[in-house]
């Protein structure tokens, strides 16, 4: 009996490992790369404003004109951030300016590394996924996956779901207390939505949602490339 | 601190200020799970189960008393996560039992196998708990106790369905979320709609709400 039951374990086993191995498909991968993208996104922000507050106790006529905080980065690595005569900075050391270079060395790391993040999942979306990529663009396309959690789940939403993946806090308020649906979510983002005009942007979210899980059921099941047509047909009623 | 055994077996506790605290006795001693504090007394060592991480220690300290775990069971377990109430159960029913852990999802299946890796009597099962007919290849002719804790809004379906596992005179735990059911209906009027789903094909012994624990949880235990 008791080996009986250590074979049906043995033989679960090499079937799970097996599953495991095989549950990396490329969506897996995309999402992990968005997922770092939002946390560097993070990281960039909060050292970017500590960057900007405390270079500005030595230059601040920089810090308030340069509005870009890899900018300051660049400035402060390349050793030209000194403050213009009478400046209401303060004298820096090169001891004190030290700290300054680490940080502007972070910030500038954490930018390059994003945009190798982008690129690989713009190369990534486009080789595997190429209708989502047209449809919703990599950057898009990619946190929908994130939201939905895989491929597979983001074709089998509807549309309707599409439409509003990252307005889920108005969505069950609507649900639980009959307030006002959201119009949209992620794609919000979208040129074609945020760039209409402000009647005709709900009317866009729907349609390009349709297109976009058109273009998901196509890339999951991995018939041809529609994407052109799609998108064509979603300028066209919006016009 | 005087852990001694509770009136479930195999399950330990410890009464302080009026505050019980529950144990289980660790089947691999040195070895924490998931950060659980670890006690001694005399030679055995105890793992501390807690009630807000483990629907099961939450059902025993609302005063559910029909667990029904024993020394040496075979117990199906859908939906087993990372292995935190797993490891509970693997403790309880000692190195002659068995617990399979069904989960679908390969984020918390790749945790699970540390556990796998300890403990010898738990078996690893990634697939859908609602897949009863690709259950059958993997499981035995038949387990002692089925214990359900899955999300999904057609839960109770579910476990109705693979209740064809348990042994004639054999128990059925099923945990309830609400809200993965239908999160605009009141919980109470959810838990009113399983109970006569469940009447219909078992026989309620035990039903528990698991609050402060778990927000709109319920507990049914069931006998074939």
């Amino acid at each position: 009996m008791k080996s009986e039951l250590k074979k049906l374990r043995q033989l679960n086993i090499q079937l799970t490992k097996k599953a495991l191995r095989e549950s990396v498909t490329p969506d897996t991968l995309i999402i992990q790369a968005v997922k770092t993208v939002e946390e560097t996104d993070h990281l960039l922000n909060n050292y970017g404003k500590r960057l900007r507050e405390w270079l500005s106790l030595h230059n601040p006529e920089l810090c308030a004109e340069e509005e870009s905080v890899i900018e300051l980065a660049k400035h402060v690595l390349t050793g030209k951030c000194a403050p213009k005569k009478n400046s209401y900075g303060s004298i820096f050391s090169d001891e004190d300016k030290s700290p300054l270079q680490l940080i502007s060395a972070l910030i500038f790391s954490l930018e390059e590394h994003k945009q190798e993040l982008l690129s690989y999942v713009e190369r990534t979306m486009k080789t595997h996924y190429p209708n989502i990529h047209l449809l919703a663009g990599s950057e898009i396309g990619a946190q929908l996956l994130d939201r939905a959690g895989s491929l597979k789940k983001l074709a089998e939403f509807p549309a309707s779901t599409i439409q509003t993946l990252g307005a889920e806090k108005a969505l069950f308020r609507h649900l639980k207390t009959g307030s006002r649906p959201p119009k949209y979510g992620i794609l919000f983002s979208h040129d074609l939505v945020h760039k209409a005009p402000k009647n005709k942007q709900g009317k866009a979210a729907r349609l390009i949602a349709d297109k976009i899980s058109i273009a998901a059921r196509i890339d999951y099941f991995k018939g041809e490339f529609r994407g052109e047509e799609l998108l064509k047909d979603v300028k066209e009623k919006l016009k | 601190m005087n852990i001694k055994p509770s009136k479930i077996f195999e399950v330990y506790e410890n009464v302080e200020k009026g505050k019980k605290q529950l144990y289980t006795l660790n089947l691999i001693p040195g070895r924490k799970v998931y950060g659980e504090k670890l006690f001694m007394k005399g030679n055995q060592e105890f793992r501390e189960w807690n009630p807000f991480k483990s629907k099961l220690a939450s059902t025993i300290l609302k005063g559910g008393q029909n667990i029904h775990l024993r020394k040496g069971n075979i117990i199906l377990y859908l939906g087993s996560s990372t292995g935190t109430t797993v490891s509970h159960v693997s403790d309880i029913i000692g190195e002659k039992g068995m617990v399979f852990g069904v989960d679908n999802a390969p984020t918390v299946m790749r945790e699970f196998m540390k556990l796998v890796t300890d403990r010898e009597n738990i078996t690893p099962i990634m697939e859908s708990a609602a897949q009863t007919e690709k259950l059958r290849e993997r499981l035995p002719k038949e387990v002692d106790i089925l214990y359900q804790d899955v999300a999904q809004n057609n839960q109770v379906q579910i476990f109705l369905n693979n209740l064809v596992f348990v042994k004639k005179g054999g128990y059925g735990l099923l945990a309830v979320k609400a809200r993965s059911i239908d999160v605009t209906k009141n919980p109470k009027t959810i838990f009113k709609d399983v109970r006569k789903q469940l009447e219909k094909e078992t026989t309620i012994i035990d039903y528990r709400e698991l609050h402060p624990y778990q927000k709109d949880h319920c507990m049914f235990m069931v006998k074939k």
